[in-house]
């Protein structure tokens, strides 16, 4: 079975080019009941958001209205929001302006349509696109530190198995994994930029604009970010390492005389890959929907403090977007998880 | 929403007497105990300082600003997004402050350095000409004025900033002038229902435009503070050309008559500005072109920003804020500093926090007095910080209000803590001992403490406390509505101007009584309201002034309406890159006008 | 979550030993699992230390009143505001290093002027009280769940599976964050005060919605290959009611992802509780909150520092013994996944 999948991915053989699209295939099909799948989850939750937001009594023409503001102007706005609809109908509408665009008072909401806030009058499609950057900065970003000091730590922990190097760094992980980032974002904020002086205060600058102002900027949102994943990471990495070296093809590859390197880096690593794609996608996909504890600690704006920012002010029509999009982002970053994944390890049927 | 955030404080409405600034002199000196606070002989925010000025203090060029130089970026920081940018519809410090900038009144004020405001002609040549026994205002437009896309302006743009106050979107802004020419309440909007977009005007013995320079105000009544409202933004210039006035969506792009012009507007995010080159220095008194560009970001906290500005790095060595306030997570270390002071301010601002009592529920005055003795003024002021935050307030009417004189009746400033015992002895006395009061505030950090000491000193005094948290975007308009179910709420009140006109009738009156007015405390008192009629037609204003403070003295005293908590103050920094900040004690804000790039 | 595949192969692979134990191999040894895992638990040293702190923890909760009487502070005198000397001009403590003294061992507190040691005490036992409630509630309804889906099968198990598919794609913090305002407005009363309790019962209610799935999910799972042995069969077959078999032979072989689960989420749950709190959507002044101290203590790291390592170093100590104890309680259990 294990032999099997190195012939299998060479698709230069002719006798596998017809397997080979039939993967492919395979795949297609995968990613069209996935993402139909997907759909259904993204509508139910978007209801289910829907009406539980619009259950509670509130007044959102109040936050519309101004001070200036008498009963007849509330009806007016109430109206021009659509507000009093039937909460069904208000759904549908909602939906309606999500594939098509919809009509407001203030003007012409084109496609992804997702309303207008309820206390600036902005456009929260566009609001959250202003946001984004940030928090995919923040993803990607402490993704990338924690996936390469996580997955070096376990290996090496797994390289050495049992010497005081593993357990060090076991206990440091664990240690990690136990923090918490408004304790330890808040202290290494006072201890590296406001006592040493050694980082720069954490901001966002965008990339575009000044690479460098935005790689300074986000460094310790990244570590800081990482220490809470890395304990994961660390630790999953050595277990699969350790179990991967005890396999029977990679037991072989050493009898064979293999180099050590050549054994931990091409066989047994190449073993452990696919459980931590499947972490990292689950992880990114929960980031690229906001961090907002890293954001409210660091003072960041992206899609997390907009989130909290929305509940605070009750401003439903943009909580709503950012819920969408952030679920919307985890059911995609899980569905290229799946793919990923067979991708990976072929043994993986697309069923 | 107004009045749950500080510095966010409306200013106040309905002015009166007039040349009102020439004011008998008074120190505010004063303030409470401790040495600890900051020097509060250079307050500058007295009623002393103002005046208002002459055709030859209106006629530009400003003088120029010692060591400033054009060029340059200035980074603002600010908090929340300004609401509004059309000047139909600013009322608050900040959009005041920016608009400064970008649109021009008929009137503005000039600051001087020293702390002297001098009221003069912006768009007009002078502060206006009455006649008619102040019933009617005549005011002449200077010449070079021109809007930023070079066409000039004349009075029929003028007449368009007034009128398009009538049309129902503009419900933000002050409303005096629309008021005064047309009625009260918002019975004036039936004189121009849709403003001045269907073709129609004001008739021209309401308001007149003559000839291309000149604009006639026909008021009902006599209106000697006219140069004052018609200082407020939503008077002044706003393009009658078809197709320029783009109503609601004009709040996005103002046309600018002043200095700069909107660049980029960031909803929410950021919006800079940019020289307009069609803006002609000679015209204006007041403002200067220095720096190439502002750069405005909004959603910077407070001690956000002013860690940053005192850090000093980066763009932020050219950085400021109109109206966040140093707090008090930076204060110490920016004291620690030296070489700060030079770039920092601390000044008095016109508004006032109140505990509002509600007069329909709590209707005994002895329990009234009881919470007035009890509330802990010094304690709730070091929630925002202490003394460098503002100074305990022993009456009703902030220290910059002309002829104030500094009484403290309940004794707040002697006993930060409130007194309680006499507090606890008016009780007794009153039979209520464990009266139940409900206490309203606003769900932000600084208020849940804030609640944290007002509970506490109030069941000491022998009050049952029922703590009523409400959410901060709805609080301004929970409280204000006559029928609330509360005892006792914070609420807060600015003066236009420095004169006590702008503060005893909006917040004591009780024909102004309603939803959503002022009279958060509904004082129902025909006595109040008599002499509010009696001191408006006094024509001498030093003596209306003092009549005004003896009479929010009395209201203080007899009534019981509030507790004054404490009068606020701004303290403002500014990154060293940046020279010519200075306080706008109108706005109780820093202003830009002077402001360069070092 | 990332127990799920440590403690998934359990039922396939030590089953012949552990999972046969309570219908037959009892007899053998003379010991039940539960003595055994005793036993084994007892030998392991890290478990028993961090069981120990754990168990220290519960107890400062609830003895919380206790010790601060004999402390003779408690959490809500504004000490420092009563008390001239202790706060400076901006209301900070006066002393160094947070104004700890022989008085106020933890210093007091910027602002507010509230002994720090006592508001530590009474924080953490608002929060273990919100988590050990949520737990509780999260393992009935995840046991409930699971065993139902697992156990019945069929268009059951197709539709509970598919609830909680839909339950986990809920984006979890962002949901708590949201949800907490809608639930909470459902309970508020116009006037009057709003009791903490209402506040309490509406963390647990949104932590506790979104927090059993992961829970059932495991159980089902394991449900569904027990379903399939043979001494379920045996069961059904001696005529055996479907609650008796759930009981008697389904829950024993339950016991060990329960307790392991169980000692991962009540951590969980005292962190997002925290985290809620620093976020402003947690417990409100003046209840003590060990998260809202957090969000104090980031307010005020500039001046006073100290203020925040109490909170934290507590926190972390905390959660590294729960881990801990996790670990040793599985490998206690579980012989077999020992390094």
């Amino acid at each position: 079975m294990r032999r099997g999948r190195d012939r299998l991915s060479d698709p230069s053989r002719p006798p596998y080019r017809r397997l080979y699209r039939k993967i492919r295939d395979a795949m297609l099909r995968f990613l069209v009941r996935r993402s139909l799948g997907a759909m259904v989850i993204i509508l139910l939750i978007s209801a289910i958001t829907f009406f539980l937001f619009f259950a509670v009594p509130s007044e959102p023409a109040q936050l519309a209205c101004g001070k200036n503001c008498d009963p007849d102007a509330i009806r007016i706005i109430n109206h021009n929001l659509g507000l009093d609809d039937p909460v069904p109908v208000q759904y549908w509408h909602y939906l309606v302006g999500i594939f098509a665009g919809r009509d407001f008072d203030i003007g012409h909401c084109s496609a992804p349509c997702l309303g207008y806030s309820f206390r600036n009058d902005q456009p929260v499609w566009e609001t959250i696109l202003d946001r984004y950057p940030t928090t995919l900065s923040l993803a990607v970003g402490g993704t990338v530190v924690f996936l390469v000091v996580g997955v070096s730590i376990g290996m090496i922990a797994a390289a050495r198995r049992g010497t005081f190097a593993d357990k060090f760094l076991s206990s440091l992980s664990l240690v990690g994994n136990s923090m918490q980032i408004y304790f330890v974002g808040t202290i290494a904020l006072w201890l590296l930029v406001d006592s040493w002086g050694v980082l720069d205060r954490p901001e966002y600058v965008p990339v575009t604009q000044d690479p460098v102002g935005w790689f300074s900027g986000m460094l310790l949102p990244w570590l800081v970010l990482s220490i809470i994943f890395i304990a994961n990471y660390s630790r999953m990495t050595r277990s699969l390492m350790i179990e991967q070296l005890d396999e029977d093809h990679v037991r072989t590859a050493r009898a064979k005389g293999m180099s050590h390197r050549t054994v931990f880096f091409r066989y047994a690593w190449r073993g452990a890959i696919a459980p931590i794609v499947t972490l990292v996608g689950i992880d990114m996909g929960s980031l690229f929907g906001g961090a907002m504890v890293t954001e409210f600690t660091f003072t960041l704006h992206g899609l997390g403090r907009l989130a909290v920012d929305s509940v605070t002010q009750k401003d439903l029509p943009m909580l709503m977007g950012v819920m969408l999009f952030s679920c919307t982002a985890i059911v995609i970053a899980n569905i290229i998880v799946d793919a990923l994944y067979a991708v990976i390890d072929p043994r993986v049927r697309l069923a | 929403m107004t009045s749950s955030r500080r510095h966010r404080t409306r200013l106040g409405a309905v002015a009166l007497a007039a040349g009102a600034l020439v004011l008998s002199a008074c120190s505010s000196g004063g303030g409470g105990g401790s040495d600890d606070g900051p020097e509060r002989t250079t307050d500058k925010n007295r009623a002393s300082n103002y005046s208002l000025g002459t055709a030859a203090d209106s006629t530009g060029p400003a003088a120029p600003v010692p060591g400033a130089k054009k060029g340059g970026t200035i980074n603002v920081l600010q908090r929340d997004a300004f609401d509004h940018l059309d000047p139909a519809q600013i009322y608050y410090s900040d959009a005041l402050t920016v608009q400064l900038l970008y649109n021009r009144s008929l009137t503005t004020y000039k600051v001087g350095a020293n702390g002297r405001v001098t009221v003069v002609g912006d768009l007009a040549t002078d502060t206006g000409k009455s006649s008619d026994g102040g019933r009617t205002w005549t005011y002449t437009l200077k010449d070079g004025l021109k809007f930023e896309d070079g066409s000039p302006i004349t009075s029929a743009d003028v007449r368009q900033s007034v009128e398009r106050l009538y049309a129902s979107f503009a419900n933000d802004g002050p409303q005096y002038i629309p008021q005064w020419l047309s009625g009260d309440g918002q019975s004036f909007r039936k004189a121009l229902p849709d403003g001045p977009y269907k073709g129609k005007h004001l008739p021209k013995s309401v308001l007149d435009t003559p000839d291309e320079k000149t604009i006639v105000f026909h008021f009902k009544a006599p209106h000697a503070d006219t140069p004052y409202a018609v200082a407020m933004p939503n008077i002044g210039a706003v393009p009658a050309a078809p197709g320029k006035d783009t109503q609601q969506r004009y709040d996005s792009h103002p046309v600018s008559s002043g200095p700069y012009k909107i660049g980029t507007l960031k909803p929410g995010k950021s919006l800079t500005l940019v020289r307009n080159d069609q803006w002609d220095p000679k015209t204006d008194a007041v403002r200067h072109q220095y720096p190439d560009r502002y750069d405005i970001s909004f959603g910077v906290q407070e001690p956000d920003s002013s860690r940053r500005l005192l850090a000093d790095r980066g763009s932020d060595r050219q950085g400021m804020s109109f109206s966040n306030a140093v707090t008090l997570e930076t204060g110490p270390s920016v004291l620690k500093d030296a070489s700060t002071k030079s770039r920092t301010f601390n000044e008095i601002q016109p508004y006032v926090d109140y505990m509002a009592i509600n007069m329909d529920r709590i209707k005994d005055k002895k329990v009234r007095q009881a919470l007035a003795y009890a509330m802990p003024n010094g304690q709730i002021l070091g929630q925002f910080g202490g003394a460098r935050a503002g100074q305990v307030a022993g009456n009703l009417l902030a220290p910059s209000a002309a002829g104030w004189k500094d009484t403290d009746p309940f004794g707040k400033k002697k006993f930060p803590a409130g007194d309680t015992d006499t507090a606890r002895k008016l009780l007794k006395e009153a039979g209520k001992e464990g009266q139940e009061i409900v206490y309203a505030y606003p769900n932000t950090t600084e208020y849940q403490n804030v609640s944290v000491v007002v509970t506490k000193a109030l069941r000491k005094a022998g009050f049952t406390v029922q703590k009523k948290e409400i959410d901060s975007n709805n609080y301004a308009t929970e409280i204000s509505k006559v029928d609330n179910t509360f005892d006792i709420y914070r609420a807060s009140w600015g003066a236009d101007w420095p004169v006590a006109s702008t503060v005893v009738p909006p917040l004591f009156d009780s024909r102004v009584l309603s939803d959503g007015s002022q009279n958060y405390w509904h004082l129902r008192n025909t006595a109040v309201d008599r002499d509010i009629d009696r001191i408006n037609k006094i024509t001498d204003v030093k003596q209306a002034s003092a009549e005004w403070v003896t009479l929010a003295d009395r209201i203080l005293t007899e009534d019981v309406p509030a507790v004054p908590i404490f009068y606020n103050r701004l303290w403002s920094i500014w990154g060293s890159g940046i020279g010519g900040v200075k306080y706008h004690s109108v706005y109780g804000s820093a202003d830009p006008s002077d402001a360069y790039v070092k | 979550m990332k127990s799920s595949s440590q403690t998934a192969d359990p039922p396939g692979g030590a089953d012949p030993i552990d999972g046969a134990a309570p219908a037959e191999a009892g007899s053998l040894a003379g010991r039940s699992p539960g003595q055994l895992m005793w036993r084994r638990f007892r030998r392991d040293r890290t478990g028993m230390v961090s069981a120990c702190v754990v168990i220290v923890f519960f107890l400062l909760a609830l003895l919380a009143p206790l010790i601060s009487r004999l402390y003779g502070k408690d959490p809500y005198t504004t000490y420092g505001l009563d008390r001239p000397g202790l706060l400076n001009e901006f209301f900070y403590p006066v002393k160094p290093n947070g104004g700890i003294d022989g008085e106020f061992w933890f210093g007091v507190e910027p602002q507010l002027g509230r002994d720090v040691f006592t508001q530590l005490l009474y924080g953490i036992r608002t929060s273990l009280l919100i988590a050990t409630a949520v737990t509780v509630l999260c393992l009935i309804t995840g046991v409930v769940v699971g065993v139902t889906a697992g156990y019945l099968g069929g268009r059951t198990d197709y539709l509970l599976s598919r609830f909680i598919d839909l339950l986990l794609a809920f984006p979890a913090q962002l949901s708590f964050v949201a949800f907490t305002p809608v639930v909470y407005a459902l309970f508020v009363s116009p006037e009057k005060e709003t009791p903490t309790a209402l506040r309490v019962i509406t963390l647990i209610t949104v932590m506790w919605a979104l927090g059993w799935m992961g829970l059932a999910r495991l159980l089902r799972g394991q449900v569904l290959s027990l379903r399939e042995r043979e001494f379920i069969e045996a069961a059904k077959v001696t005529g055996a009611s479907p609650w008796r078999i759930i009981r008697k032979e389904l829950l024993p072989n339950l016991w060990t992802p329960i307790l392991v689960q169980s000692t991962l989420m009540l951590p969980t749950f005292v962190t997002t509780e925290a985290g809620l709190s620093f976020l402003g959507v947690g417990i409100v002044e003046p209840t003590p909150d060990w998260g809202r101290m957090f969000a104090t203590g980031a307010r005020h790291y500039q001046n006073d520092i100290t203020y925040m390592f109490f909170p934290g170093i507590a926190m972390v100590i905390f959660v590294v013994a729960f881990n801990l104890l996790g670990d040793s309680v599985r490998d206690a259990f579980d012989p077999k996944t020992k390094r």
